[in-house]
């Protein structure tokens, strides 16, 4: 009698859970499918619902009105559709790539070389440099108050492997301000450059003059005061920002919350 | 009495209304059109119960495999008002509800025949152009 007792409160609390699994889930935009789902990328561009909950959610979505936008690197999940290249940090304008009428505009904080989807608008301070675009604007406050939550993003790919972009540079472009990521090399011998911070600060950046190959990241040079490579160990003492972008701004993203 | 000139002009423009073959996209059949012109294959739409839609009438059927249903609503604020509808009408499966001008697509793969979300990426795509 215990036993069959048991068994029925098993079975009511695995009904109970499979039902609150079954909780609709809002994306916008293309996205990995959580591998219990069978895994992959939904091709999904419109609005559309899910009965799983995002990969990741807390650095690989924003909220976008109060659906889920992905902002991660779809090729490292199989994405086989169209596709660019970029280089470190950048904006990410969100309304204009799902094409709604909701003003918002996010950051990617994915180091090195990395794809999406989405092509950028023409408005984007990008250069196009040795087949990826690098963001050579101005970062607003926003985009330093979010690197805290958002930044830990590449923790997420390194042990995901797939083939991002090779980029093969002599420099980075000027204004471009970020971390390179290199494949195995030596030391790197850079000339002091600076970049531009919407809080009015100058900051020194380096970069890089001798010829680096940007394939498969292992190896992370950081950039200021000075270059250290170590092979197959992060650098991250120059590579942060330190709060050099921080401090409040004027800068606000207006946005249509639910 | 129309001048001359007039009644050749009205006659051009009924001419052009009436000898166009193309159905208008805001129509279940202009929607057709552009499902089966990107290569889904389209069933007949045949009539469903507005009731859950809070519209008032609605279509429905199969393409490629995903169900869709076509609601009209007396006016875009009312389709707007029914997305949430719609994805109520989704439940547990996979699907989206969009509003465009006076009508909502409702499009539930409840047979799990779109894995990757290309088919229904290909009928929301033709109906938000």
């Amino acid at each position: 009698m215990r036993t069959y007792i048991a068994a029925l409160i098993a079975l009511v609390c695995w009904v109970g859970a499979a039902k609150a699994d079954k909780k609709q889930h809002r994306y916008v935009g293309i996205h990995p499918i959580a591998k219990a789902a069978g895994g992959g990328v939904c091709h999904i561009q419109a609005p559309h619902v899910h009965v799983y909950a995002p990969i990741d959610v807390k650095v690989q979505f924003r909220d976008h009105d109060g659906w889920n936008y992905f902002v991660g690197d779809p090729v490292a999940y199989g994405w086989d559709g169209p596709k660019t290249s970029y280089y470190g940090h950048h904006p990410v304008p969100v309304d204009v790539i799902v094409e709604d009428d909701h003003p918002d505009t996010e950051y990617c904080y994915l180091e090195g070389p990395h794809f999406h989807a989405w092509a950028p608008p023409p408005k984007l301070d990008l250069e196009l440099r040795a087949g990826a675009y690098w963001y050579v604007g101005t970062f607003p406050p926003a985009y330093a108050e979010g690197r805290v939550g958002y930044d830990p993003i590449d923790v997420v790919y390194q042990p995901i492997r797939y083939e991002r972009p090779t980029v093969v540079v002599d420099a980075a472009p000027p204004g471009w301000y970020g971390a390179i990521v290199v494949a195995p090399a030596p030391v790197v011998v850079v000339p002091a450059r600076p970049a531009r911070v919407s809080a009015g600060v100058e900051i020194h950046v380096p970069a890089p003059s001798l010829r680096v190959e940007i394939g498969v990241p292992s190896v992370r040079i950081g950039i200021g005061g000075g270059v250290v490579v170590h092979d197959r160990h992060d650098h991250d003492d120059d590579h942060h920002d330190h709060g050099r972008r921080g401090g409040k701004g004027k800068w606000k993203r207006g946005r249509g919350h639910r | 009495m129309i001048a001359p000139r007039r009644l050749a002009a009205l006659l051009v423009a009924l001419a052009a209304c009436g000898g166009s073959e193309a159905k208008p996209a805001g129509s279940d059949d202009g929607m057709v059109a552009a499902w089966k012109a990107a290569k889904l294959d389209v069933s007949a739409l045949t009539t469903v119960d507005a009731k859950p839609y809070g519209a008032t009438a609605c279509r429905g059927g199969t393409v490629s495999g995903v169900d869709v249903v076509l609601c009209s609503y007396g006016s875009g604020e009312d389709a707007q008002a029914a997305q949430d509808l719609g994805l109520a009408a989704v439940g547990d499966a996979t699907g989206a509800a969009l509003a465009r001008g006076a009508r909502l697509l409702v499009v539930v793969d409840r047979r799990k025949a779109d894995p990757t979300g290309r088919t229904i990426d290909a009928i929301t795509a033709a109906f938000r152009k």
